[in-house]
């Protein structure tokens, strides 16, 4: 365990219960009045995924990312939230390290990217869920809905980025 | 900005599968006596097209009994001849189709062809005699093939017509599959090839001519897939004493099919088998047609009988859906 | 650890907008591609599909579908309703009833979708593309 401090592994574990929690709270909110789509979320726990990377780097947001799925899914007790979660999570998580290194885009447009890249996600876990194509057409809707996701994540993250130059993690 | 088109393009690539092939090339041309048009979407659909429309130009240089020089008239003519590779090809496939058909399939049938000459400018009602002439120069036996030589009995011919569009549109195919065309329709006179899906990853709607009026009886949802129809209403002339006759002539009798079918439609993985086997179908008629299939396999079927019956076979069963505007009933073929 | 060497750009910048249009720009065309298509073309028959755990088991045009349908996967059963020019979902056991409160479809390209019990239940239309005899 030499490579990580306790704070670090402290960190990230607070991390990942707070991403269980937005999950949680995400799978709560009545979205499927809007969208008939059960499993379909905003994508809330991004704004820990997303802040995660910023802070402790890839490799580490990658695993809070997959606790987050894992655990999510047994608290929710069915495999194909887990598909949801993991394929929704991880095309975020990938759209998000590829935007921050290569685009030249602040953390308002790393957080766009991750958050269409999460419902371009989960939209293919329906078309694998349904063996059929036609969720396709809830993708629009689901897009223009991450833009006003996407801004709020990175809002938020932005805040609390200039109030992590205060947490004591050297 | 650079880097930034570099993060933006492969965005777009995930997020619009398909949407980048929006606009279809398409192409038609006058060959092989017929109407064809070409259809086909992505990138190098229009040289694939070019090329495919070239290809089919040459092949009926090669299977025309109208040119003079091509393959197949010198054939008839000089009851012997050195073939292009493909002549003799389509040859060896047209003497397996026959095989495997029991004869109902047959491009010795030419002497017959030229005598009714349903398609021609003169078509005519010949005699009893007239026919029973002709009739033992009929047979595969009477053409003998050997690598890229051919040669005929005694008065005898070929007729490629019953095969010749289903052998382009396999080259057709193997353009289209050499190109990395991905989505494409081809019509070479109503034998059809679809190639993968339609843009929008949907399978491509072929409908099927309805034999007795305009509309169409079924539509069916494919993809790459071969389907080609016979049917007595395609071409046909009506004799002075109002009877028509048809362009589907019977080896055995030398006469237009008596068939209780309208059309056959033959869905398979080879536009030349497809076209082979349609003309072979529509003259067994029904009960044989489907005892072919049994026994056979390897394809699909859509039968529209004379008293109004679509029948398909099972594989079709989801695939098909009826015209509303007409009466026909859908039967499925039991296995 | 601490905060990366190069600290975050916390400020939307103009890339930032650039990608939000890109992502708009998105959206609309995967509708125009998804919806353009399948606009009802006329008097062109509209066709129901009904695909059950990713098999297509119904298929057949809008006013030969008429009547009442069941089907059940994944422990999930759904009635299913249509009086030749509409399809619904009239009752359904899923937990969330999403697929009974779509309402009712009529027009090629729209679709309901139950996903508990893994049902597509997708109108297409419009002509063939192409004849084939």
């Amino acid at each position: 365990m030499g490579r990580y401090s306790v704070k670090q592994l402290a960190l990230w574990a607070v991390l990942a219960a707070l991403a269980l929690g937005l999950s949680t709270l995400d799978g709560m909110l009545p979205l499927s009045a809007l969208l008939p789509l059960p499993g379909v979320k905003l994508g809330l726990a991004n704004i820990v995924t997303l802040f995660a990377l910023y802070v402790s780097g890839a490799p580490a947001a990658l695993a809070i990312l997959a606790v987050r799925c894992v655990l999510g899914a047994v608290f929710a007790g069915n495999a194909s939230a887990l598909l949801f979660s993991l394929l929704g999570g991880f095309c975020a998580m990938g759209a998000m390290i590829l935007a921050r290194r290569f685009g030249g885009l602040s953390v308002f447009g790393v957080s766009l990217c991750g958050a269409a890249a999460h419902n371009v996600g989960q939209i293919a876990a329906a078309m694998i869920v349904l063996g059929d194509t036609a969720v396709v057409g809830y993708l629009p809707f689901l897009l223009l809905l991450s833009l006003v996701t996407g801004s709020l994540t990175g809002l938020i993250v932005s805040r609390l980025l200039r109030a992590a130059v205060y947490l004591p993690l050297s | 900005m650079r880097r930034f088109w570099a993060l933006v393009l492969p965005c777009l690539l995930l997020l619009l599968p398909g949407c980048g092939a929006a606009a279809p090339e398409e192409l038609t041309l006058f060959a092989m006596d017929t109407y064809m048009s070409f259809t086909a979407y992505g990138g190098g659909a229009k040289d694939a097209l070019e090329e495919a429309a070239q290809r089919v130009n040459a092949l009926e240089q090669l299977f025309s009994r109208t040119r003079e020089d091509s393959d197949v008239s010198r054939l008839n003519r000089e009851g012997g001849a050195s073939l292009h590779p493909e002549t003799a090809e389509l040859l060896a496939l047209s003497l397996s189709c026959a095989e495997a058909t029991g004869g109902a399939f047959d491009v010795t049938v030419a002497p017959l062809v030229s005598l009714w000459n349903v398609t021609g400018d003169t078509p005519r009602v010949p005699s009893r005699e007239e026919i029973d002439a002709l009739l033992p120069l009929v047979g595969a036996a009477h053409l003998h093939l050997d690598g890229t030589s051919a040669s005929l009995d005694e008065g005898c011919a070929v007729d490629l017509g019953g095969i010749a569009k289903g052998y382009a549109s396999d080259q057709v195919a193997a353009i289209f599959a050499a190109r990395g065309i991905r989505s494409g329709a081809v019509s070479l006179g109503g034998n059809v090839y679809v190639c993968g899906t339609r843009p929008d990853g949907t399978p491509w709607r072929v409908a099927v001519q309805d034999p007795q009026g305009e509309g169409y009886a079924c539509i069916l949802s494919l993809q790459d897939t071969f389907a080609v129809t016979s049917g007595a209403y395609q071409r046909n002339f009506t004799a002075p004493d109002g009877t028509v006759y048809h362009h589907i002539l019977d080896p055995v009798t030398g006469a237009p099919a008596q068939s209780d079918l309208l059309s056959v439609t033959v869905l398979g993985a080879s536009g030349s088998v497809a076209d082979a086997y349609s003309t072979a179908l529509f003259v067994m008629g029904q009960r044989q047609a489907e005892a072919f299939w049994r026994a056979q396999g390897g394809f699909s079927l859509v039968l529209i009988t004379a008293d109004g019956r679509v029948r398909c076979t099972p594989d079709l069963s989801e695939q098909l859906t009826l015209s509303e505007d007409t009466s026909y009933v859908l039967e499925i073929i039991s296995p | 650890m601490s905060l990366k060497s190069s600290p975050p750009e916390c400020r939307p910048n103009r890339r930032d907008a650039l990608a939000a249009l890109v992502i708009a720009a998105a959206a609309l065309v995967i509708a125009l591609s998804f919806y353009y298509d399948n606009a009802p073309a006329g008097s062109a028959s509209v066709q129901v599909s009904v695909s059950v755990g990713g098999r297509v088991e119904d298929f057949s045009s809008l006013s030969r579908y008429a009547g009442v349908h069941t089907y059940s996967c994944n422990g999930y059963t759904l009635t299913v309703s249509c009086d030749g020019a509409e399809v619904q979902v009239v009752s359904s056991t899923c937990p969330g009833q999403d697929c009974v409160h779509t309402g009712a479809v009529s027009k090629a390209g729209q679709s309901i979708v139950c996903l508990p019990a893994r049902i597509v239940i997708r109108l297409t239309g419009g002509a063939a593309d192409l004849t084939v005899g």
